[in-house]
């Protein structure tokens, strides 16, 4: 039982005098339960009081309750304030009492208490005021129990009147006062003879609407003038108005229709996670272990492909979708599964980027110490690298809250819960039998039972992907085998784990010998015990994991299996010596010419290789393979190629000594190629110049052989053409324009000079704007352009403005006239429509 | 999983490609190669570790051949020396689960139909372009008619789609006919007797077995089991004459009971052998010789040398869906890569054993395959150097140097049946001159090559110089050296062809041998480097020897 003893202290009357009531090791159980209490430390308990009622800290101890501690909070959210424990239990166990609830709710009643969230004692129990308002129900907030107000709440804008009609109708002696009238509803409501009785009158469909309401949501609409079956229940009160056209079935009413339940169904036990199946703890240890090695495998191959320039380095950080694509390739896997082994190593601070200016990714100093290590320990540095990383690769390809892609190794990938939920999930698997292995699904729930809040229901709520996650890459690193917990998987999380010895019995339907549940593993692992159940996980995997070969099995179709993993040095020269074609439990090793001859490259000889093959083959070595060996290796470095400057050749090979035997001869680096030819590191021009000062005559040779006439040869640059003149202003104009521009020019000066000769129809008054019929002007224009002469015209342009000018046409074409402008001199282009009139220049 | 396993020592290696290597020293591999063999099919049989190939159509194969998922998954882990990644093993259940949710079957009212046990595969299927044509109307949600024609399509179809349908609409009996085999003085061989066995067991599908190693005698075996009238399809004339002749000694048929239908001769009997060749001649457009199918209600159609079969015939094949078919090979490399259509259309593997097994047990002569490396004179090497692209194989693989060699290795074999066979005829008839020895190819009528075929064969000649014509079917029993100057490029099914031509068992017992010789430093030598590599795979290793060695050896 969680109550606590109360006999000898007067009950507390606050939260901050419960607390102060409490003894330290309930104040530290709850300072650990909600460790933000104490970041600041509290002054006093007072402080602590009110901290642990703020919103915030509620809020964060409300989600970290299992599913039953909070349906005890929310039952206490709908009891009277304070309730009784009995009451409490009413609400939980129903007026069935139901037992398991009955048993769960010491418990979980115990549980808030020491988290500071119910204080007071069994016949007071008072929830947290700010839990509460979080859980009780109002309109705007409807509580997961689906209950609504209760008669007090729900009436308490009604009229006296109406109060009294309701108490009425449903049987019960009136009385004048509101409160008592009430409460009087309240009493019969919560009786649950007299009720039955009520509704036992009730019509069927009246029936049928409280029993939409009873399980929530508890609103419901009516219209101003309601049906029968509503207004017998809005008579009785058993239907209360909470506004106009809404109505609330009370929370007293839903109560007796639920037999007095909060909760549709109490879940006072986690769900159980049973072994969907039980492997034999060989077959998964095995089985672990080989993933194991397939781990250490993958994650050194994917290094060994970065070895030489691994990818960039995105600028927002990260690697890009393309190369993710092309290491899941090269390590035949998925997308998703290349993106745990890059992170993996980028946890175990095998993996970094550079920092260079053009920044990659590469292996670590760290991963060359680690490659060092014995197989177990490597596995152990990963395993426990995995644990408590907050980055998820898989979150990988999705997007963040500003919609960018979340990339391997790049921001944004890290979630603080995924350690404690990948802790939860092994701790669950650890306390299955020895090899069962449970259903994920069955997983998945208990989880969202542990943190209903946290977890929301939904599928994809990060909880649960977190866990499936954690099931998956428990898989891929071997820490589970065929989905149940290995052994060396168990001692990670700091179980005691004795390593096995004794064989099973095994023979044809054999039964599983009967495990006793092994013990729990503890909630939290300090560093330092972290260290040590990685060691003892590495002892236990040691033994599980191949022992490295010293020898490969060669075949005469040139290729040679390794039936199993090599030693290192046996590895690597096998690894240049032939190119692998398959990977897995064996290698398959296949010899080519090529891989022959980069074997050679690398500076073996074929002795060497003959020597390497007979010592590490447990068969003679094969005709075919030593014949391969041999053939490669008399054509290797047949040609031989090399860089020289400038050559020296001459058919006196005497001369040819006597350069090289002349101590002055040094500098220029020479080397005789052949009796004829020598070979310089000098440029041909110091060459020559070094050979004559020396006392020789040498001559130059084009590359096509000719002897060079020595003469200073002036420099030329590649063909170019002139560059083209950059004009200032406007092109000069042709003679055409030029002649009609003087011309206008004087009839301009004319223009300005003489009277206008006056027109016969109308004198023009000084500025006005000729008038001429269009025919008329287009026939003076054509006429001006034969003869040369300036005209003086009426010109309207495209806003409405009217201007006069003088003009002298060039051409007259398309509904356009081409004129040198005297009056803005320059040639300009008018349209004829737009030209109101002409006029000749008056005569001089 | 649930059975004892002994991970330690185990013959067996998964690796991660679903290749498995099998130890073949180890004293479990025969009965690991037991449980392995009804699901993955051997891909090499090297001297120490055998490689298996776990495919998702030898998974369903061995579904449809009865086995279960459990069983796979039991046989790897039982024999697994390192524990299967349970990834591996997750697929393996998942692929054959694949098996058997369509059903090809006969409705009484209907005729074929196509049902489902998993409704959403139907749709999904139904929805896919290439099977829409294939079927008729929807009897109801989980049926569909198929039109008879299509049964050989829309089961190549579904196999693509990754649904293979279980055929359960059985096959014709056809015109029945009485076969027996008359085993007088000589019985099938144990390997015969069990080819014989899984092909009628399971109805229809290929036998693989070496050349030399008589698959004659298991087409006439599977014939005398089904009793009905038989065509048999052979790859040319001479190959037909020979299986008349092999019929008419070793079964109760007389020669008027088996027709030829080629080229020359048109005759439709109980028992009829046609050649590929007349099959798919195309006059205008059509195939006049299809409706030999259809001439007679055959019981049975085989295939000889099914690695070889024509397109068009594939095409046809996909319509006899109703009648057994068996293949017969020695391969099944095909260089064209459409191994699958040979299984989807004509059936599985239905049996096969590697090569040195059957060596082993006396039925193939042991060989001594040589590669003989011969240097180009500097000339030769210049002009070889210069050749276009196209020539540098004619060129290299005729070069005069080959000639010496071959005179040099017939002289040493002096006394011995010894075939020479190439490709370029040029090449040929100047060997043939050389050697004088009569030479057989293209234009070499029937007549003659038969008559030196029986010369050949009663020791009147002890060479014999062949093109790439005689390269299938002909039978030269006697042969015990065989020395290949040059070949298709490197068709490595050409080579183990020409292997079998030595490989039938010799009188006296004694070892046969391969020559095979190439120029070095050419692509002769990549070529042959190629052809090689399937019967290395065989276990027929190649010694490789220099031309001035064998020359100083002489």
């Amino acid at each position: 039982m969680g109550q606590m003893s109360t006999e000898d202290l007067p009950a507390p009357r606050s939260l901050a005098e419960a607390l102060r009531a409490r003894d330290d090791a309930s104040l530290a159980a709850l300072l650990r339960r909600r460790p933000d209490l104490i970041t600041p430390v509290p002054t006093d308990l007072t402080q602590l009081a009110t901290r642990a009622g703020t919103r915030a800290s509620v809020v964060r101890a409300l989600e970290r309750l299992d599913r039953f501690a909070l349906q005890t909070a929310e039952a206490l959210a709908v009891a009277g304030d304070p309730a009784s424990y009995d009451e409490l239990l009413g609400l939980m166990a129903g007026d069935a009492a139901d037992e398991a609830v009955v048993a769960a709710l010491p418990a979980a009643v115990a549980a808030l208490r020491e988290q500071a969230l119910v204080w007071g004692a069994d016949d007071r129990l008072r929830l947290v005021r700010t839990a509460r308002e979080l859980l009780a129900p109002s309109p705007q907030h409807p509580s997961p129990t689906g209950l609504g107000p209760s008669v007090q709440e729900a009436t308490a804008g009604m009229s006296p009147g109406r109060i009294q009609e309701i108490v009425s109708a449903a049987g019960l002696p009136s009385t004048h006062d509101s409160v008592s009238a009430v409460a009087a509803l309240t009493a019969l409501f919560t009786d649950r003879k007299k009720m039955k009785r009520l509704l036992g009158q009730a019509p069927a469909d009246s029936l049928d609407v409280l029993d939409r309401l009873v399980w929530g949501p508890p609103y419901g609409q009516v219209t101003p003038d309601p049906a029968p079956r509503l207004r017998w229940l809005l008579d009785r009160g058993l239907l209360l108005p909470t506004a106009p056209g809404t109505v609330v079935l009370p929370r007293e009413v839903a109560l007796h229709l639920r037999a007095g339940r909060a909760h549709r169904t109490p879940e006072p036990v986690p769900p159980a996670v049973e072994p969907a199946v039980v492997h034999r703890p060989q077959v998964v240890d095995g089985t672990a272990a080989g993933q194991a090695y397939t781990a250490l495998a993958t994650v050194e191959e994917l290094l060994k492909e970065w070895d030489e320039g691994g990818p960039a380095v995105l600028r927002a950080g990260g690697l890009s979708v393309r190369d993710l694509k092309r290491t899941a390739v090269a390590l035949d896997v998925s997308e998703p599964v290349a993106a745990f082994w890059v992170e993996l190593a980028y946890a175990a601070g095998l993996l970094a980027s550079d920092g260079e200016a053009d920044e990659r990714y590469a292996a670590t100093p760290a991963y060359d110490e680690w490659r060092e290590r014995p197989a177990a320990e490597r596995w152990a540095r990963l395993a426990e690298a995995w644990l408590v990383a907050t980055r998820t690769s898989g979150l990988v390809g999705g997007r963040d809250a500003k919609e960018r892609t979340l990339s391997t190794l790049g921001p944004g990938l890290d979630r603080s819960a995924a350690p404690e939920v990948r802790h939860r999930v092994l701790t669950l698997l650890a306390a299955l039998p020895e090899g069962g292995a449970p259903d994920a699904e069955a997983v998945l729930a208990r989880l969202r039972w542990e943190r209903p809040l946290r977890g929301a229901q939904s599928e994809d709520d990060l909880r649960t992907r977190l866990a499936r996650w954690t099931l998956t890459e428990a898989e891929l690193l071997g820490v589970t085998g065929r989905g149940a917990l290995s052994a060396h998987g168990r001692a990670l999380l700091g179980v005691a784990v004795a390593r096995r010895t004794a064989e099973e019995p095994k023979g044809p339907g054999d039964k599983l010998p009967v495990h006793h549940r092994p013990s729990a593993p503890p909630e939290h692992l300090s560093p330092p015990e972290q260290a040590v159940a990685t060691a003892a996980a590495a002892r236990l995997l040691t033994p599980l994991l191949p022992e490295p070969l010293d020898h490969v099995l060669l075949q005469a179709d040139l290729t040679a299996v390794a039936p199993g993993p090599l030693h290192r040095p046996l590895a690597d020269m096998l690894g240049v010596l032939a190119d692998v074609e398959s990977k897995g439990g064996a290698t398959v090793y296949r010899f080519t010419p090529a891989s022959v001859r980069r074997a050679l490259d690398a500076g073996r000889s074929a002795s060497d290789l003959h020597a390497f093959l007979a010592a590490h083959s447990r068969t003679p070595v094969p005709q075919p393979l030593a014949y391969l060996i041999d053939d490669v290796a008399r054509r290797h470095g047949h040609l031989r190629v090399g860089a020289a400057s400038a050559y020296v050749r001459c058919d006196d090979e005497t001369l040819l000594n006597e350069i090289l035997a002349d101590k002055r001869a040094a500098a220029l680096r020479l080397r005789r190629l052949a009796p004829t030819v020598v070979a310089a590191q000098a440029d041909p021009a110091t060459l020559l110049d070094g050979l004559r000062a020396m006392g020789f005559a040498p001559a130059a040779e084009s590359a096509e052989g000719d002897v060079l006439i020595s003469r200073a040869h002036a420099h030329r640059t590649p063909p170019r053409t002139a560059p083209e003149p950059v004009p200032e202003g406007p092109p000069v104009p042709d003679a055409t324009l030029l002649a009609a521009a003087i011309r206008a020019i004087r009839a301009g000066d004319l223009a300005s000079t003489t009277p206008r000769k006056p027109t016969d129809a109308t004198q023009l008054a000084p500025g006005e704007l000729p008038r001429t019929s269009s025919a008329e002007t287009l026939a003076t224009m054509q006429a001006a352009v034969l003869t040369g002469e300036a005209l003086w015209i009426g010109y309207v342009n495209a806003e409405g403005t009217a201007s006069q000018r003088v003009i002298a046409p060039v051409r007259v074409e398309g509904g356009f006239v081409t004129a040198y402008d005297h009056t803005a001199d320059e040639v300009r282009t008018y349209p004829l429509h737009r030209i109101t009139g002409v006029a000749e220049l008056a005569d001089d | 999983m649930r059975k004892g396993c002994a991970y330690v020592n185990g013959p067996l290696i998964v690796q991660s490609d679903k290749t498995l290597l099998l130890e073949v020293d180890h004293e479990r591999a025969d009965d690991c190669r037991r449980a392995i063999a009804p699901f993955a099919e051997l891909e090499r049989a090297p001297e120490h570790i055998h490689t298996y190939r776990v495919t998702p159509l030898g998974l369903w194969n061995a579904r449809a051949a009865g086995h279960d998922a459990e069983q796979v998954v039991d046989a790897l882990v039982e024999h697994s020396r390192y524990p299967v990644p349970h990834a591996l093993l997750v697929d393996i259940a998942e692929t054959m689960d694949r098996y058997g949710r369509l059903t090809l079957s006969k409705h009484p009212a209907h005729g074929l139909v196509l049902t489902t046990t998993d409704r959403p595969v139907l749709e999904e299927i139904l929805r896919s372009k290439r099977i829409a044509p294939l079927v008729g109307a929807r009897i109801d949600p989980d049926t569909v008619v198929v039109h008879p024609s299509e049964r050989g399509q829309i089961k190549q179809t579904l196999l693509k789609l990754g649904w293979p349908a279980e055929d359960l609409a059985g096959y014709v009996d056809g015109e029945a006919h009485p076969i027996e085999l008359a085993e007088d003085g000589w019985a099938l061989r144990p390997y015969q007797k069990q080819a014989v066995e899984n092909f009628w067991h399971g109805g229809s599908g290929v036998v693989v077995l070496p050349c030399g190693a008589g698959k004659t005698l298991v087409g006439a075996g599977s014939m005398a089991q089904a009793k009905s009238t038989t065509l048999i399809l052979v790859t040319n004339t001479v190959s037909a004459r020979q299986w008349k002749h092999e019929l008419v000694r070793r079964t109760s048929l007389t020669e008027d009971e088996i027709g030829e239908y080629s080229g020359t001769r048109k005759e439709i009997r109980p028992v009829t052998i046609a050649t590929y060749q007349v099959l798919t001649t195309k006059r205008k457009g059509v195939y006049p010789h299809l409706e030999l199918f259809d001439s007679r209600d055959w019981g049975l159609i085989v295939y000889d040398e099914v690695h070889l079969l024509p397109a068009p015939v594939f095409k046809f094949t996909a319509d006899l869906q109703a009648r057994r078919r068996l293949g017969l090979t020695a391969t099944l490399v095909r260089e064209d890569g459409r191994e699958s259509d040979v299984f989807s259309l004509i059936g599985p593997k239905r049996f096969d054993a590697p090569w040195k097994e059957i060596e082993a047990q006396g039925y193939i002569a042991p060989a001594d395959c040589v590669e003989v490396r011969v240097n180009l004179t500097d000339s030769e090497r210049l002009a070889y150097a210069t050749a276009e692209a196209e020539e540098k194989y004619r060129y290299c693989a005729t070069t005069d140097t080959k000639r010496k060699v071959t005179e040099a290795i017939v002289r040493r074999f002096a006394g011995q049946q010894i075939l020479v066979i190439g490709q370029y005829i040029d090449q040929l008839d100047e060997l043939g001159e050389h050697l004088n020895a009569p030479v057989i190819k293209g234009e070499t009528s029937n007549t003659q090559r038969e008559k030196l075929f029986d010369a050949f064969r009663e020791g009147e000649i002890s060479v014999l110089v062949v093109s790439k014509v005689a390269n299938f079917s002909i039978d030269l029993p006697e042969a015990t050296v065989a020395i290949q100057v040059s070949g298709t490029f490197g068709s490595r099914q050409e080579e183990a062809q020409r292997l079998g031509r030595v490989l039938r068992p010799k009188a006296d017992g004694h070892q046969a041998h391969f020559y095979s010789v190439v120029a070095r430093d050419t692509i002769d030598q990549d070529f042959a480097a190629h052809r090689q590599r399937f019967l290395a795979e065989q276990g027929y290793a190649y010694r490789i020897m220099d031309a001035d060695e064998l020359l100083a050896e002489s």
